[in-house]
């Protein structure tokens, strides 16, 4: 059983600062909204060590990643 | 530095002559509250015509300055984030803009211009970054041979850097960079003499610079309406937030707080960045040899440069920080540039060490919805300034004591005299 990884944008609370495009391009994009968005529905494992310290830098806190 | 802590006690943040102590003073002087005294509580500074408030408690340790920011329904910004005094609710709104606004308001307005300022909308920014610091690299070695080798770092590049970049992302035209300078230079003066001759004229001489700003967004707003370009201006003219299109006022304090932010700190981490290297010559020798420190050697020229020193929170209840109890309605300032140097938080905080990882600083502010939105410009910006400075003027040496700006706000350097060693 392998687990995939997901990522998560809380869109209440992004303001759209742009520090995970600026980690992790392949995976966030802030859009016209102003929100960060998800480019991909499962984080390949090749992403997942920029993922983490997306979310972890995450000024909001607004990032969040989920197994499963 | 422990042995040479002066007395918690006898530190007054509130007294201006305090910031016009050397560094490693006020350093000293942090590191004592740091230990002894992290939340004191001061009476608020003087400020004439303006009623004083109830007095402040500082908060300079990392882990209670992310505590107090990342708890913006607890700690808000809507009473006041860039002044300690309660300003009329105009004039704060006028002055800080978003800067100083709640959510759900304030997300709203943020992103916005957020999408301006996104890595990816950067990219065709960073061109023209190469293009004008190449254009100001020539123009500051002119001034250089002109005269007698020697030119003003923070005149000749650290300052037109930033202005000419946020000018040109804003679409104020060329000919009116030099007054946007000048007038940003007023409102961030923090009470310097250079700035502000007379005290009592402080808030006549920031008020006319901000409707000085003002007028040159009035006519420039007025020039998008009918022809909207890509350019920010345009952007906050035609946007709208809850179906209403932003009011002249707030349209005209947006365009201030990015004058005033895009310009004031870039350059402050540009002349500190020059100046540190001046002073551990074997870190410039590193980068130098090795482009690829650029990542971590841009995020310690912030921390080290801390350019803007606090932000102010107002408790919306009573509360409590790390253990410490607040009222609803008291004033937290959060020292950045504490933070920035607290030894919880920092292997060797007085190192300058441009390979520094982890390096969690505040110097873009602390985690919260006001998180710096020039973050990845001033990164590029600052990238830029010192790859140029490296191959461009491998021969710039710094001749003498930077000129420091007395303001507890802005860690500013009002000039820093160097020298093009190689040609003189």
């Amino acid at each position: 059983m392998s687990e995939t990884l997901h990522a998560h944008v809380d869109e209440q609370v992004c303001v759209g600062t742009g520090m995970c495009e600026a980690t992790a391009p392949d995976l966030f994009e802030v859009g016209d909204d102003g929100t960060s968005h998800v480019l991909l529905d499962v984080v390949p494992p090749e992403l997942a060590a920029a993922a983490r310290k997306a979310a972890e830098d995450c000024p909001t806190r607004a990032l969040t990643l989920g197994a499963g | 530095m422990t042995a040479l802590l002066p007395e918690a006690s006898s530190v007054d943040l509130s007294d201006l002559e305090f910031w016009a102590l050397p560094p490693e003073q006020r350093e000293a002087a942090f590191a004592a509250l740091r230990r002894d005294r992290p939340f004191a509580f001061y009476e608020e500074p003087e400020v004439p015509f303006m009623e004083k408030g109830p007095g402040y408690y500082s908060i300079v340790r990392h882990a209670d300055v992310e505590a107090v920011s990342s708890q913006p329904k607890l700690f808000c910004s809507g009473e006041g984030a860039t002044s300690i005094v309660n300003l009329p609710a105009e004039l704060n709104e006028f002055y800080g803009s978003m800067i100083s606004m709640d959510d759900p308001r304030h997300a709203k307005i943020r992103r916005i211009v957020s999408k301006a300022f996104t890595p990816k909308m950067l990219e065709a920014v960073v061109d023209s970054v190469e293009l004008l610091c190449e254009e100001i690299l020539i123009d500051a070695r002119k001034a250089a041979e002109q005269g007698d080798g020697t030119f003003d770092l923070v005149k000749h590049i650290s300052a037109p850097l930033p202005l000419r970049v946020i000018c040109r992302m804003m679409g104020i035209h060329d000919a009116d960079a030099p007054v946007v300078l000048e007038q940003t230079n007023f409102i961030l003066s923090g009470g310097d003499e250079e700035f502000i001759t007379d005290e009592s004229q402080a808030l006549m001489q920031i008020i006319q610079a901000g409707q000085t700003l003002a007028g040159i967004m009035e006519r420039l707003a007025e020039e998008r309406r009918e022809t909207a370009t890509d350019d920010l201006t345009s952007a906050l003219v035609r946007t709208e937030v809850d179906g209403e299109k932003l009011s002249y006022q707030e349209i005209a304090s947006f365009f201030i707080l990015l004058c005033v932010a895009g310009n004031e700190t870039t350059r402050t981490a540009i002349s500190h960045g020059v100046w540190a290297m001046h002073q551990f010559p074997e870190q410039k020798a590193r980068w130098m040899a090795d482009p690829s420190l650029e990542k971590t050697a841009v995020e310690e020229i912030v921390r080290w440069a801390s350019p803007v020193i606090w932000m102010r929170r107002t408790a919306t209840q009573d509360t409590e920080v790390n253990g410490h109890k607040f009222k609803a309605g008291d004033k937290l300032i959060m020292f950045y540039n504490s933070a920035n140097r607290d030894e919880k938080a920092f292997t060797d905080p007085f190192t300058f060490d441009l390979g520094r990882q982890p390096n969690p600083h505040y110097g873009f502010g602390a985690p919260g919805p006001h998180f710096c939105l020039g973050a990845n410009l001033a990164r590029r910006e600052i990238a830029v300034a010192f790859r140029q400075i490296f191959e461009k003027m491998p021969d710039l040496e710094v001749v003498g004591e930077p000129d420091r700006l007395k303001s507890s706000f802005i860690n500013g350097i009002k000039r820093l005299p160097v020298r093009l060693g190689g040609r003189a």
